[in-house]
């Protein structure tokens, strides 16, 4: 069984090798392939050198980009399945085992916070837009998820082979690649994870950019459409 | 129309008529945008050179004010080259966002340049 760790990263070449230290620690067995999203800080430079597989973009897409290319990457050299983990930090190798272990008996998992209580705190607008999302994503899909934007999360390669072509391209993407997921006939479901609070500032927290795709992504889900950023089909 | 906005209808399909034909000589304008604009110019140019037209139109579409017919027109086929260029801009965004991830894929993994004496400059190719 091989298994891939795909790590969008823009900028993180500070973050990025204590993460890289901790997932030699716990997953050694694991290929780590680093998408070096259009970074201009030599975050490629860190990742090899590190001994990841770091594929470099030549201009930054965005995080649903940087993902579709590493499902594609993990698609095209035969990987069985795949998990998303984030450069700076934030998700804990230890909670990989128990991530994997989902994928038993679905083609996807998501890693959630909130599943039961396991302490992981957010800001009260935050908060309020995460329930309003939790709200339509259960409406839209008929399935209740506790956790609908976490970015820890693990693929089958069935669904590897799907998100290469059709993974969301737009900020705030992995909203919608849940809902795509349950919709295209996939076996999606939540396990309890920890993960670390997010140091504050990191995120692209700018509001108003957050405020307005927040409402295209509620215009995307009630419309019942999908923003999905087909490929083209390039040569293979 | 009165003899001001026949004027302004005149000037504008003479500049429009002038750099739409300056445009495709040079060839800097792809075919299809070509027709396009040359249908503006053409519209232009039956307006200006029969000035009864618009009066007559408006008049049946129960337009007091005539010029209001001929901004009507003009903002309408704005807004519809406005949408056009949407279009053709999602498009163009897919395929480059496609043609990067492509060429990623083919520039292949990084080398780890630490491993044969350091790295020197920023390795960007």
């Amino acid at each position: 069984m091989r298994t891939a760790v795909i790590i969008p990263a823009f900028d993180e070449a500070d973050a990025l090798p204590a993460v890289l230290a901790e997932l030699a620690a716990h997953v050694p067995d694991h290929e780590v392939v680093v998408v070096d999203d259009g970074s201009t800080d030599g975050t490629h430079r860190v990742a090899a050198a590190a001994g990841a597989t770091c594929l470099r973009l030549p201009f930054n897409l965005g995080i649903g980009g940087a993902l579709r290319l590493g499902f594609r990457y993990a698609a095209t050299q035969g990987f069985d399945r795949a998990y998303q983990f984030d450069a700076d930090g934030q998700h804990d190798a230890s909670q990989i085992p128990a991530l994997l272990a989902g994928l038993d008996d679905a083609d996807m998992v998501v890693g959630s916070r909130f599943s039961d209580d396991r302490g992981y705190r957010v800001g009260r607008s935050r908060g309020l837009a995460m329930a309003l999302l939790r709200l339509l994503v259960r409406r839209v899909t008929g399935r209740r998820f506790t956790d609908t934007s976490s970015g820890f999360r693990a693929f089958r390669r069935p669904v590897l082979e799907f998100f290469a072509t059709e993974y969301p391209m737009e900020y705030m993407e992995s909203v919608e690649a849940l809902v795509l997921a349950v919709r295209s006939g996939f076996t999606v479901r939540e396990v309890p994870v920890v993960m670390h609070d997010r140091a504050a500032g990191t995120a692209s927290n700018r509001n108003l950019r957050l405020a307005y795709h927040f409402v295209r992504l509620l215009i995307v889900l009630l419309a019942g459409g999908r923003a999905t950023g087909h490929t083209p089909q390039v040569a293979r | 129309m009165t003899t001001e906005t026949h004027l302004v209808v005149a000037v504008l399909t003479v500049v429009a008529v002038a750099v739409i034909v300056r445009m495709v000589r040079r060839g800097v304008l792809k075919a299809k945008y070509t027709v396009l604009w040359l249908t503006v110019g053409l519209v232009l140019a039956v307006a200006a050179s029969v000035p009864t037209l618009l009066d007559t139109v408006a008049d049946r579409l129960g337009i007091w004010y005539q010029p209001t017919l001929f901004l009507m027109l003009a903002i309408g086929f704005l807004l519809l080259v406005a949408m056009h260029f949407s279009y053709e801009l999602s498009r163009l965004e897919k395929r480059v966002r496609a043609l990067a991830e492509e060429l990623a894929l083919l520039r292949g993994p990084v080398p780890d340049d630490t491993a044969d004496g350091g790295a020197t400059g920023d390795g960007s190719g």
